[in-house]
């Protein structure tokens, strides 16, 4: 992970795109990177880009899945996007549970899929 | 002293003792009719009879029913006169009725005038030599009867000490061909290079045997996979001194597995067909019983195509599978979970009756699954949702 995490904004939503291997540190950087950044923002959604993870593994998707809860506590919606096969088989294998972490194919779809949701009233 | 004849003047007494003292043989003396005139220690040890119960008797009491009947006794005795000298082997009889391995020599006894008084008879137990020769035959037939494997000896440093039908069947060569040469001769050459059969050797030498598979070569130069058993021989002082190796041709049964490895990856791949229906909507029509081994081939064909296609909604259609048990249940709701982390929606359809009771009765949690009854209807259900419909809204 470079030292400033990369984090897009795309009108109403944050684009953060996760690169090669997570660590501790990086990992407290990113989190104090992303909830900064949607605090200031104001953004209502969140997308996850995955698909530059060289490995997940049970640590990195407890990371996620506490970045997904991070994100929703400041009132804003969060997607992971671009899960690889290998990983998701993975991942359903360990038993980590992502039950309630929303997922997408790509950033496009996963766009098009905070936009819908956002004025749901059971979200 | 005539020739090949026993000397019967002079000193008796003085030969009597000497041939009193040799008890490895049977030294006795027959009359011109084969009949017993002396006897000795060492002929008592050999057969059991004492002195006063075989001198007189005739030579034939040694000999076996079907050997006098052919005559063997008259034909030995007879060779001795004419030739001088009659050297055989066979069997004989003790006095207990028990059978021995004779070697046997007969000389004529002549007087100076030459005319036969009698014979001298030499015997030997050869039993023990005899048995170790039948063992070794039988051994060596043994060997020949393997035509299947190849059993060979090598000496302490490779060179090739026996040969049989069976190596010679596997790999084509004679006998004279290979004897003396080295090992490695039936090795590929970069077998040779990387000094394998050397290896091997030490590998056997240092664990007591070494078992392998690799490429032999044969005497036409073509190749064929072999299993190779190597064991070292020792001799009594525990010295190394060569090594026994059953080899065999393996091809076929490689070949053959080969062949079926590749027939089961076909059968699964068409057992786990995935087609896309629509555009982001794929199905996948399962038809007979899963196993372990094709519920994973179908989870991860699924999968790539998921990652390949970008399909949003993935149909499973199970009314084709007979029968679902808590296994396969499991595995295809970890498809399911599996292709949502990826963000894809799963629709089962054509679960029948007996199906949906099983999988309610096993306690399987089925979480947020949509299920449709036809796959027309899943089908509809999965249009929707590609056009835009909320996923979490549309659901009945």
């Amino acid at each position: 992970m470079p030292e400033d995490v990369p984090i897009i904004r795309m009108g109403p939503n944050l684009l953060v795109a996760l690169q090669g291997n997570l660590d501790d540190t990086t990992v407290e950087q990113i989190e104090r990177a992303v909830t900064g950044e949607v605090a200031r923002t104001q953004a209502t959604g969140t997308l996850i880009d995955v698909s530059g993870l060289s490995i997940v593994d049970s640590f990195v998707a407890r990371v996620l899945a506490r970045l997904v809860a991070m994100i929703r506590l400041l009132g804003a919606e969060a997607t992971i996007v671009g899960l690889q096969p290998a990983v998701a088989i993975t991942l359903v294998e360990l038993g980590v549970p992502m039950g309630h972490v929303r997922t997408a194919l790509n950033a496009e779809q996963g766009m098009a899929r905070l936009r819908g949701s956002r004025d749901e009233p059971d979200r | 002293m005539g020739y090949g004849g026993v000397a019967v003047g002079g000193d008796v007494s003085y030969y009597q003792q000497m041939i009193d003292s040799i008890t490895d043989y049977e030294v006795i003396r027959l009359d011109e009719n084969g009949v017993i005139c002396s006897w000795h220690p060492g002929a008592e040890r050999l057969t059991g009879y004492t002195a006063s119960e075989i001198v007189g008797r005739p030579v034939s009491v040694f000999y076996l029913p079907e050997d006098i009947a052919a005559g063997r006794l008259e034909q030995e005795l007879r060779t001795a006169v004419e030739k001088g000298r009659c050297e055989t082997e066979g069997y004989r009889v003790r006095k207990d009725g028990s059978r021995f391995w004779a070697a046997v020599s007969v000389t004529p006894i002549r007087e100076r005038d030459g005319s036969m008084v009698g014979y001298v008879k030499i015997a030997r137990d050869l039993s023990e030599r005899r048995e170790q020769q039948l063992a070794a035959l039988a051994v060596e037939q043994m060997l020949d009867a393997i035509t299947d494997y190849e059993v060979i000896r090598l000496d302490a440093q490779g060179y090739v000490r026996s040969w049989s039908p069976g190596a010679q069947r596997l790999k084509g060569f004679a006998v004279e061909e290979v004897l003396g040469h080295h090992v490695s001769m039936f090795y590929t050459e970069e077998d040779v290079r990387a000094g394998l059969a050397e290896r091997e050797m030490g590998i056997a030498a240092r664990q007591e045997r070494f078992e392998g598979e690799g490429w032999r070569v044969r005497k036409d130069g073509s190749r064929f996979w072999a299993t190779v058993t190597l064991s070292p021989i020792r001799d009594e002082g525990g010295e190394l001194i060569g090594f026994v190796k059953v080899a065999r041709d393996l091809t076929e049964r490689r070949e053959q597995e080969q062949l079926l490895a590749r027939q089961r990856d076909e059968i699964l791949e068409l057992s786990t067909p995935v087609i896309q229906v629509w555009d982001k909507v794929l199905v996948l029509p399962l038809i007979g019983t899963l196993d372990s081994l094709r519920a994973a081939r179908l989870t991860e064909g699924l999968l790539e195509r998921i990652a390949r296609d970008q399909a949003e909604v993935v149909i499973m259609d199970i009314s084709g599978v007979p029968a679902i048990d808590t296994d396969v249940a499991q595995h295809l709701l970890k498809t399911v979970e599996a292709a949502r982390l990826m963000g894809t929606v799963s629709v089962l359809s054509g679960v029948r009756p007996e199906t949906a009771q099983a999988i309610v009765h096993l306690g399987i949690e089925l979480g947020t699954l949509r299920s449709r009854n036809t796959l027309r209807d899943a089908l509809q259900l999965a249009l929707r949702l590609v056009a835009g419909a909320d996923r979490d809204t549309v659901d009945a």
